[in-house]
């Protein structure tokens, strides 16, 4: 039995596990000289397959979930973003299976939104690791013309450029 | 004559002319094609695929995108090495290069990228795809507003000075001139007011959109304005015939004057309800 169970060990750990998104918060900033505006999802999904010591995780979330407190303004944001023909926001990024130890991680994250691709470099989240269950917190510092979008006019006055997104994700160990 | 000179001469046009003509010999012809078809990790065709194609060299760059077949092509390339990227939505960017000869028709198939889909996390196509149509419609509600914003917002001109004017208007020491200008500014505060409203009613509803935040305020506040905008000017014209008659204005449009301030406040109300916003 117990030569059984020490022959399994390596067939365990080389099969490939999973990471399910079970719950986030995300929650976007824009900055005008009058006026904070903070746009809050809770309908992200998340999955990581890893494989070979490497995983590749896919978060997506429908553009029209960010709810700021405003349907009209959440309507105009939709516009200006394109949201009509590019329903979704997809966060695609490959880390070391390691990485679920450490208390920070440095990511590498490819953006997809308004129909652009762009890449943030190196972008640092937090995480506690609980159980099955880890934490991860971070922001993610998006830039509005990254994406082609014109960033949208109070009193002519554009917002700034810059719609930092705020992360709060919780992932489970699914093997 | 002095022949050295015209030797000179001659030899220039010689070389003038030789340079001429390699012009086309050295000047890279636009004629290359480059097509394929672009699939997803499973094989299956991926339309609305966007290949940006780069030259490596030139740094000049085209896009174009893939048709429902999952088809692309782009033509008139000028030879030499390029950068291919292929992207799409639920897919991460493959980048591939490529060697571009003179003339030639290339097929590049390209395969994006994407251990996971969007489609894994449980996601409809429905959900997933967009449409034109459907950003078209958006453009559309966005325009119309901000039109019906600006006609709002200038409509408080002639608005305010209806008022300042009604108390002179209506008053006991009135003259003729004060009413007619009362009625004309009147006038065309209804006439701007209800081709603002014709802008909001018009724009383009977006299905399964809740109301929600000040916007309630503003909807909610067009039933005492909108009604107002219409009771003012009757009550006016009955009070303008009663004064003009030379009689003290009775009965019911004795109220135009409440109304009408009724009306204006809850018009300046809705401006602010969404003014604070962008």
């Amino acid at each position: 039995m117990v030569f059984f169970l020490l022959l399994g060990i390596p067939i365990f750990a080389q099969t490939d596990s999973q990471w399910v998104l079970e719950q986030s918060t995300l929650t976007y900033h824009v900055t005008h000289p009058l006026h904070q505006v903070d746009g809050v999802s809770h309908a992200a999904r998340g999955k990581g397959v890893c494989h070979a010591g490497q995983c590749d995780f896919l978060i997506a979330v429908p553009v029209k979930t960010f709810d700021s407190g405003d349907s009209n303004r959440d309507l105009h944001m939709l516009q200006v973003t394109r949201g009509g023909q590019f329903p979704m926001v997809t966060v695609r990024t490959r880390l070391p299976e390691s990485a679920s130890a450490s208390a920070t991680i440095h990511a590498d994250l490819e953006i997809q939104f308004a129909g652009q691709t762009a890449k943030y470099d190196q972008v640092l989240f937090q995480q506690k690791s609980q159980g099955n269950e880890i934490r991860i917190t971070g922001t993610i510092p998006a830039i509005l013309t990254d994406f082609k979008i014109d960033p949208p006019s109070l009193l002519t006055v554009a917002v700034k450029n810059e719609m930092p997104v705020r992360v709060e994700m919780t992932w489970q160990r699914q093997k | 004559m002095n022949p050295k000179p015209s030797k000179f001469i001659l030899g220039a046009w010689i070389i003038a002319l030789l340079s001429l003509l390699s012009f086309p010999l050295r000047a890279q012809v636009a004629d290359a094609t480059l097509a394929g078809t672009v699939t997803d990790p499973a094989s299956k065709v991926v339309p609305n695929a966007k290949i940006f194609i780069k030259n490596v060299v030139t740094r000049q760059s085209v896009e174009t995108q893939t048709d429902s077949a999952g088809l692309y092509k782009l033509s008139n390339l000028v030879p030499g090495d390029y950068e291919v990227s292929v992207s799409a939505e639920g897919f991460s960017t493959n980048t591939t290069k490529v060697m571009i000869a003179a003339g030639t028709k290339q097929t590049l198939n390209l395969t994006l990228a994407g251990v996971l889909s969007l489609g894994d996390l449980g996601f409809s196509p429905a959900q997933t795809q967009g449409s034109a149509q459907d950003q078209a419609r958006l453009n559309k509600r966005s325009h119309m507003l901000k039109i019906h914003q600006r006609i709002g917002l200038i409509d408080t001109v002639p608005l305010v000075a209806t008022v300042i004017l009604g108390a002179g208007a209506g008053g006991k020491s009135t003259s003729s001139t004060d009413r007619f200008a009362h009625l004309a500014l009147g006038s065309v505060t209804g006439d701007l007011y209800f081709l603002s409203a014709y802008y909001a009613i018009r724009a383009p509803k977006i299905q399964g959109t809740e109301t929600r935040g000040s916007i309630r305020l503003h909807k909610a506040l067009a039933w005492i304005h909108g009604p107002g905008m219409i009771l003012t000017p009757i009550l006016g014209i009955m009070a303008f015939d009663q004064k003009s008659n030379g009689e003290k204005v009775h009965g019911i449009a004795s109220a135009h004057g409440a109304v009408a301030i009724v009306t204006a406040a809850a018009y300046g109300a809705s401006i602010l309800s969404v003014s604070i916003k962008f």
